[in-house]
């Protein structure tokens, strides 16, 4: 008896050896959902879209000149002549080294990977969701609108990638340079470079595509991108691909649209801050709960808000650009012309008190933060005012000069406060005008980079006069047109995994 | 738990019944040495697992058989025998031994004498740890183990230190050590641990030691194992500590004042002389502007004739001017600084002085224990109160601890082991560039700034309406910030309670076999209060605060099977195990900004809501084992183990690992042809291998394909994609052979040396995937690396006389690690090697390199026409203007342009301690010197203090004075040029310094009351000690903290303290 009591007990003890029951190993985040689940229903796919347009204004790779497509516009414009550091004091070094045309040639450096990193990122949510929403459950003309909206982010993603890391396009030419690889599904392999003319086919195929599918399109805010939107986009390809009827076309249904209208020159000083705002056709609303802090856009370009970066070098910009216009124009009225205390701290914007920032001639108060103890601002993408310049350019460019005075003046109209009298220049003098306003107009929105590389322009900021300061340039004050340094170098990160790459002439 | 419950039932049905009826009788005795009783000797059945202890008078008891051979092992002594015969009195005199093979150690789930342990390990006895004050169990690990490679750490009081045993074993994935105490894996922070409470810390190193524990032991295991009460007599224990603590390494130099200025003046001037677009200057141009003579504009600023733009002066471009002398009188235009001039308020300048103080330590301990028949008990109580030197850091620790044993039958004994700590600690930010952190910005802070505000014609310092110092936030450098206030005025502070208990429940049957279930569960709550104050800093002008809690719960059971038996000459020990860990972790963060009311940061007082997020994440391991140790009449030993591991971390086709290891010894001591030798008291050869696994470091869900949450658009729900799966992914496998030998010479002598070789194969590598994929890296198993080293261990007795003792401990060893594939090694179709490297801040990895080397541009020194940093030039690139041929060869002056290189390493050449013991009388002294030799740290923060004058406002140190200052210099420090920051300060192999040091880590003197004495006086023991930590360091450059990284790289941190303490011991 004994003996068996002691077989069963001992028999007992080793079965029990295997003890956790069979699930006891699987184990489930809460902080995330399964990729399988993300787009397998319109209400998901909405939600993967909705994250695109969230990582606009998200803080990125824990850098913090990474802020979303913020941080885009400002490498663009610091890389320009029209953002300018009149000091030697220090704090620049998030885009100083953008500034003086070191980084972005640098293939190990973070500003030189920035918008590879950051438009692929975007790509690929929206290939996910475009190779898989046709079977999603739902309705079908939701699934449109989805698909419609990241077609168009695909093709914008590669627009810019292409402006960055290849060579400028030139119209009339074969365009048989090195662009970027096109990505239309994930790849953990890498692809070849496509040329620049192919990529841009592709672009051009993707917002066609996207224009169809959002046709109708009644959009719940501007956030999302609808027609007017996809349809600004297709007018700055047209633009950068010298197709100057398209883009003239594109630019002006662009703008024609309900609830878009050019901003007055009151709303022209309310800080660039708001979605509301009629100009508006695309931008991101930024709550106070999703803050970037000191990533954040305006943390950089705002007057007004507390980050070392304001108080210590408020953006400038150069003097021999603001110079050029009137008093009476509103684009000239926010920048400070002197450093006096009543040109910097103006009226309209509000400082948080006992905060004191560096003042200078030229500082610009253009964009500021409606609460100086917050970054939180809502960020202007597409507004109505270029789709009047591109059209102005595009009709000069063209030979159409009267439609391009037209084009220029009801701008104009808006941004003076006495009456302006139409311009009457004409062939490269009318050009020349038009590309001076558009930089007066949309400057700090991250356009410069892309407006010298697109018209072949070279880097100028040595005007006599100039408030660039030889420190903060690094001794770069000029760069020829056509020179190497235009291009971004490709990414080390993408050379040491992708075996098909070939960096940029070095 | 039912589980549980059945087993005990099983349990006692059957074995209880068994033991009954075993025949016994009770022998006791007497077990002494030379100078008298002996209590806490561990007599034991030998071939069993049966025991008991001497009590304070050295007596024992315990039931045994005719012919069971008694076993009286002692610290220190030599093991005695003795066989059990027709006398019921056995008395036992212990002979004091020099062999350490007879301590015993503590193994993977048991314990073993050395001298039958066939693994590698080192014990760090409570003799060894002494009376060193430490707070953290990584300060005693430091230097008294070869093969152990630590940081330095902070010097924030509760700090640790990273540890590494036998080389860099994991990429990716973690490669720190175990922690296991009292058996059980430990997740919770080792400084909860009363240093006070820990017996012995064993560290284990080799496979043979480690495979048990199967997951996360692959890169060693450190053994921490708590006090227990003694039976037979009870004793009351305090221990009193009062310290300070200083910077324990020295600050980096810096130019002074009066020095800067003049520094300031020559980087600005060549700015202007040396640009190379309109408009140009002379030298004598350059000179006026940067002196200040040219005629001003309305702002007070220079206008240069003939064109519209302005020029600031050299004080004008500093912002302030701390001398008597005005901004006009105070540089020439020959770069000379008035010698009149005097500083106004040098008493105001000193950032690291209002940063730093005195610190202070104080730790108090009352520990009672004893035991009776059947039970012993261990409790403690701790309190311990540290400042740190840095204001706003310290550390407030109470602990208790409660470890009671009850032998409940001959054959069942249980206990339970709680232990409960409350932390608070203030925690000034540290690390890292951000303005906040004081260590960065008082270091780099140029030595013309005050911390307050002052007039700047009389010098006065400038007083609010509240009567308080106005700070000065004005300056080029940091400018609207101000780290002293930043730091006193913001809040960091740390809360955690943390309870740890472990029971047990042990059954002896069969006279062979025990049985035992532990259970062991680990609770921690950690608060962090954040609070910027909104005067300046981060948190200007809102103020803005957070809260941190999270919940981290661990339970771990095992169940152990032990078979313990003596055939004759062969001795078997078998284990059987199965065990299982359930980790949980609870985050919730809340942020919020706008300050309401002044006087407290709850989140309650602000108005807009930032951050609030909270998730719970679950970790799972189980394992099954067992192990089997043989030896031959204590001569020839064999031991293996093999272990089966689950990992929630991993897809359930491939989660389970399996684990195992062999190990085998030779006691050549123990053989008839060397019982006669006259050297070798002690000869012992080993030798294991054995593979195991790792999972730690990577993440817990990292085979799965996940979209993350937390990404609304405004008020539209939204998610990104995160994660690509991997349903491959699988155990880190360590395979590690080791061979050594182990010696005693002559009694006198003592060590051993050892080697391993440990191989890291289809290692957890975040392998970086193209950035056109859209996600960063995926985790694979990929590539391979070995470490390898020779360990060479020396303790000598080299004076052993009656009143005087010399003990000389020596360790020593080598790492050498090295990468035999990488993730992308691949050959393609036309032969070729493609992507075999990956970069990484300042290190390539690449097959045939270690994981630490540096991989920076060439900088080959300074062109004495002009005085730039001169590289060599990237023949792949196409030369232009910025490449120049200097003796023959292409250099660049663009960075851009420059070849990278291979330029050794941060791992050292040869590592360890020395520690040398003397007694006189009553008196030790010891003292304890590590050292390293080889190896580079990266040293931005030199770098940093070497700057061009871009960096207006920022510190130079001294090294700067042998700039280039005219054609024709010969040196090695480019010319100072704000504009040349890109030149200058280029990050390349000009920073590496050579990271070998010799550091005097403590010392201790102590003199312990005569025993008589003591007696007189009521003591059992009396103490009373001084003591100091991090008391010198000889380094390459000074302030250059070696040890701060494991890559060699530097930072802005809180340096360890350097602590002087004195102590008395008391017991009852």
């Amino acid at each position: 008896m004994k003996n068996i009591v002691k077989k069963i007990g001992i028999l007992l003890m080793v079965v029990s050896l295997a003890s956790c029951s069979d699930d006891y190993l699987d184990t489930l985040p809460t902080d995330a959902v399964g990729a399988d689940d993300a787009i397998a229903t319109t209400k998901n796919a909405w939600a993967s879209l909705n994250g695109i347009h969230r990582l606009l204004y998200s803080q990125h790779r824990s850098t913090q000149a990474e802020g979303g497509l913020g941080g885009i516009f400002l490498l663009s414009d610091h890389l320009g002549e029209d953002i300018a550091y009149p000091s030697t004091s220090n704090n620049t070094s998030w885009f100083g080294g953008t500034h003086k045309w070191v980084d972005h040639r640098n293939e190990n450096s973070s500003m030189a990977s920035y918008p590879y990193y950051f438009f692929y990122r975007i790509i690929n949510d929206a290939n996910l969701i475009i190779n898989k929403i046709d079977n999603a459950s739902g309705d079908p003309t939701e699934k449109n609108r989805i698909k419609g909206q990241a077609l168009a982010y695909r093709g914008w993603a590669h627009f810019n990638l292409v402006q960055f890391y290849g060579k400028r396009y030139v119209a009339g030419t074969t365009n048989n340079q090195l662009g970027v690889p096109i990505m239309l599904a994930s790849s953990e392999e890498g692809m070849a470079r496509n040329t620049v003319e192919e990529v841009y086919t592709q672009i051009n195929k993707d917002l066609n595509d996207a224009a169809t599918l959002l046709t109708g399109y009644n959009r719940a805010n501007k956030s999302h991108l609808n027609l007017n939107v996809v349809n600004g986009l297709r007018a700055r390809v047209a633009l950068t691909q010298g197709k100057w009827v398209d883009a003239a076309t594109h630019a002006a249904s662009a703008r024609t649209g309900t609830g878009i209208a050019l901003m007055s020159t009151t709303q022209f000083l309310q800080g660039f801050n708001d979605i509301s705002n009629p100009e508006w056709i695309w931008g991101s609303n930024v709550l106070s709960d999703q803050t970037m802090f000191f990533y954040s856009f305006h943390a950089y370009i705002s007057r007004n808000f507390s980050s070392s970066h304001i108080r210590t070098h408020p953006k400038s910009v150069y003097s021999d650009l603001y110079t050029k216009f009137p008093s009476t124009d509103v684009r000239r009225t926010v920048v400070a012309t002197t450093n006096s205390t009543a040109d910097n701290y103006p009226s309209y914007m509000s400082f948080a008190s006992g905060v004191t920032y560096n003042r200078f001639a030229a500082a610009s108060n253009k964009f500021w933060v409606k609460d100086p103890s917050s970054s939180v601002a809502d960020i202007v993408n597409m507004r109505a005012a270029e789709m009047f310049l591109i059209e102005a350019e595009a009709r000069a460019r063209n030979g159409e000069d009267v439609l391009a005075q037209n084009a220029l003046h009801s701008l104009n109209l808006m941004r003076r406060t006495d009456v302006p009298v139409k311009s009457v220049n004409t062939g490269q003098a009318l050009i020349d005008e038009i590309m001076l306003h558009r930089r007066m107009e949309l400057w700090g929105e991250g356009f410069r980079y892309f407006d010298l590389k697109r018209t072949n322009a070279p880097l100028k900021r040595d005007h006599t006069g100039t408030n660039h300061n030889n420190t903060q340039v690094g001794g770069i004050f000029n760069v020829p047109a056509g020179d190497i340094t235009w291009e971004f170098m490709i990414p080390r990160a993408e050379l040491n995994a992708n075996p098909k790459m070939v960096q940029n002439p070095s | 738990m039912r589980k549980f419950t059945f087993w005990l039932t099983a349990l006692f049905l059957v074995f209880g019944l068994n033991l009954a009826t075993a025949q016994t009788k009770v022998i006791s005795g007497k077990v002494s040495d030379n100078s008298g009783a002996l209590p806490g000797v561990s007599v034991v059945i030998k071939g069993t697992t049966k025991g008991t202890q001497t009590d304070f008078d050295g007596k024992y008891s315990i039931q045994a058989n005719v012919g069971d051979v008694l076993q009286f092992t002692f610290v220190g002594m030599e093991t005695a025998t003795a066989t059990v015969g027709a006398t019921n009195v056995i008395n036992v005199t212990l002979k004091e031994s020099a062999l350490a093979l007879e301590e015993v150690i503590v193994v993977a789930y048991g314990t073993a004498k050395k001298a039958d342990f066939t693994g590698s390990a080192t014990k760090i006895s409570s003799e060894t740890m002494g009376t060193k004050p430490v707070t953290n169990l990584s300060r005693v690990i430091e230097g008294n183990s070869a093969g152990v490679i630590v940081t330095s750490g902070s010097g924030q009081p509760g700090a640790g230190q990273d540890i590494r045993i036998r080389g860099f074993g994991s990429v990716n994935a973690s490669s720190a050590p175990l922690y296991v105490v009292d058996g059980a894996p430990f997740y919770g922070e080792i400084s909860t641990i009363n240093m006070g409470d820990v017996e012995n810390v064993t560290i284990l190193k080799d496979a043979a030691s480690t495979a048990l524990y199967g997951n996360r032991a692959a890169n060693g295991v450190i053994m921490i194992t708590t006090k227990k009460g003694k039976k037979g007599f009870s004793q009351t224990s305090l221990s009193i500590n009062r310290g300070i603590s200083n910077p324990g390494i020295k600050e980096y130099e810096r130019v002074n004042a009066y020095e800067y200025y003049p520094l300031a003046w020559e980087s600005y001037r060549n700015s202007l002389y040396f640009r190379t677009s309109a408009p140009l200057f002379t030298i004598d141009n350059a000179n006026g502007i940067a002196s200040g003579t040219y005629p001003r504009n309305s702002s007070g600023l220079q206008i240069y004739p003939g064109t519209s733009t302005t020029y600031s002066d050299i004080h004008q471009l500093l912002q302030n001017n701390p001398f008597d002398k005005s901004g006009l009188n105070l540089i020439g235009t020959d770069g000379v600084l008035n010698p009149a001039a005097k500083l106004m308020y040098p008493e105001d300048m000193d950032w690291q002085g209002a940063l730093y103080r005195t610190g202070q330590r104080s730790n108090y301990d009352l520990v009672y224990q004893g035991g009776a028949d059947k039970t012993d008990y261990y409790v403690s109580l701790g309190y311990l109160n540290e400042e740190g030197y840095a204001v706003q850091s310290d550390y407030q620790r109470y602990t208790g601890r409660i470890n009671v044993n009850n032998q409940a039958t001959e054959w069942f004994k249980t206990g339970l082991n709680l232990g409960g700590t409350i932390t608070k600690s203030l925690q000034a930010e540290s690390g890292g560039t951000a303005f906040v952190n004081p260590f960065f910005t008082a270091r780099l802070m140029g030595p013309i700034y005050p911390l307050h505000k002052h007039d700047p014609i009389t010098g006065l310092v400038q007083y609010d309406a509240d009567g308080k110092k106005v700070m000065e936030t004005s300056r080029p450098i940091q400018n609207g910030r101000h780290s002293y206030y930043e730091t006193i005025l913001n809040d960091r502070i740390a809360r955690t309670n943390t309870i740890f208990g472990k029971t047990y429940f042990e059954f002896k049957f069969l006279n062979d076999f025990k049985f035992t279930t532990n259970v062991s569960v680990d609770s921690r709550n950690y608060n962090f209060e954040r609070y910027d104050n909104r005067f300046v800093g981060d948190g200007n002008p809102a103020g803005r605060g957070g809260r941190t809690n999270t919940l981290t719960k661990t339970v771990n059971i095992n169940q152990l099977l032990n078979y313990t038996k003596s055939f004759g000459n062969h001795n078997v020990n078998a284990l059987l195990g199965h065990e299982n860990m359930d980790y949980t972790y609870r985050y919730f963060y809340g942020f919020r900004q706008g300050l309401i009311v002044d006087g407290h940061s709850e989140l309650i007082n602000f108005t807009t809501t930032n951050t609030l997020t909270s998730y719970e994440d679950k970790y799972r391991t189980e394992g099954y084992f067992g192990r089997l140790d043989y030896n031959y009449n204590s001569k020839y030993y064999l031991s293996g183990s093999y272990r089966k591991d689950g990992s929630s971390k991993f897809h359930e086709e491939v989660r389970w690992g399996d684990f195992w290891s062999l190990g085998a010894s030779w006691r050549l001591d123990q053989e008839n042809f060397m019982k006669d030798s006259n050297w070798f008291n002690q000869l012992k050869l080993r030798g294991s291998y054995g593979e195991v696994g790792n999972d730690a470091g990577i993440g817990l869900y990292a085979n799965q394909a996940l979209y993350e949450l937390g990404r609304n658009n405004a008020n539209e729900p939204g998610f990104v994609f995160q994660s690509l799966p991997n349903d491959v992914l699988s155990w880190e496998a360590n395979k590690s052979f080791d061979v050594a030998v182990e010696f005693g010479i002559k009694n006198r002598i003592e060590g051993s040396v050892e080697f391993y070789h440990r191989i890291s194969d289809n290692l957890l590598f975040d392998v970086p995937l193209p950035l056109t994929a859209g996600v960063g890296s995926v985790t694979k198993n990929a590539g391979t690396l070995f470490n390898e080293g020779v360990e060479i261990t020396l303790s000598s007795d080299i004076i052993k006389k009656d009143n005087f003792k010399w003990n000389l401990n020596v360790n020593a060893s080598t790492i050498k690690n090295e990468f035999t594939k990488l993730p992308g090694d691949k050959i393609n179709d036309d032969g070729t090697k493609y992507y075999d490297e990956i970069i990484t801040g300042t290190k390539k990895l690449r097959t045939g390199q270690s994981l630490y080397d540096y991989w920076l541009r060439d900088w080959t020194g300074v062109d004495p026409a002009d005085g730039l940093s001169l590289y060599k030039f990237d023949e792949t690139r196409t030369p232009g203007a910025s490449e120049r041929t200097i003796n023959g060869v292409l250099m660049t002056t663009n960075p851009n342009n420059a070849q990278y290189h291979y330029v050794g390493s941060s791992i050292p050449d040869v590592m360890g301690g020395i520690t040398n013991t003397f007694n006189y009388n009553n008196f030790t002294l010891s003292f304890l010197v590590t050292y390293q030799f080889g190896g580079y740290s990266y040293d931005s923060t030199y770098a940093n203090l070497m700057h061009g004058g871009s960096s207006t406002g920022q510190a130079w140190h001294p090294d700067i004075f042998k700039r280039w200052q005219k054609p024709g210099d010969i040196t090695d420090v480019p010319r100072l040029d704000s504009a040349q920051s890109t030149n200058i300060s280029a990050a390349s192999d000009r920073w590496l310094t050579s990271s070998s040091f010799v550091s005097l880590k403590s010392m201790n003197l102590t003199y312990t009351l005569p025993k008589d004495v003591a007696k007189d006086w009521g003591l059992v023991n009396a103490r009373i000690y001084i003591s100091g930590e991090n008391l010198y360091l000889d380094a390459s450059r000074r302030g250059l903290d070696v040890q701060r990284s494991f890559a060699g790289t530097t930072d802005y941190t809180y340096t360890p303290s350097r602590i002087i303490s004195t102590g008395l011991n008391l017991t009852f």
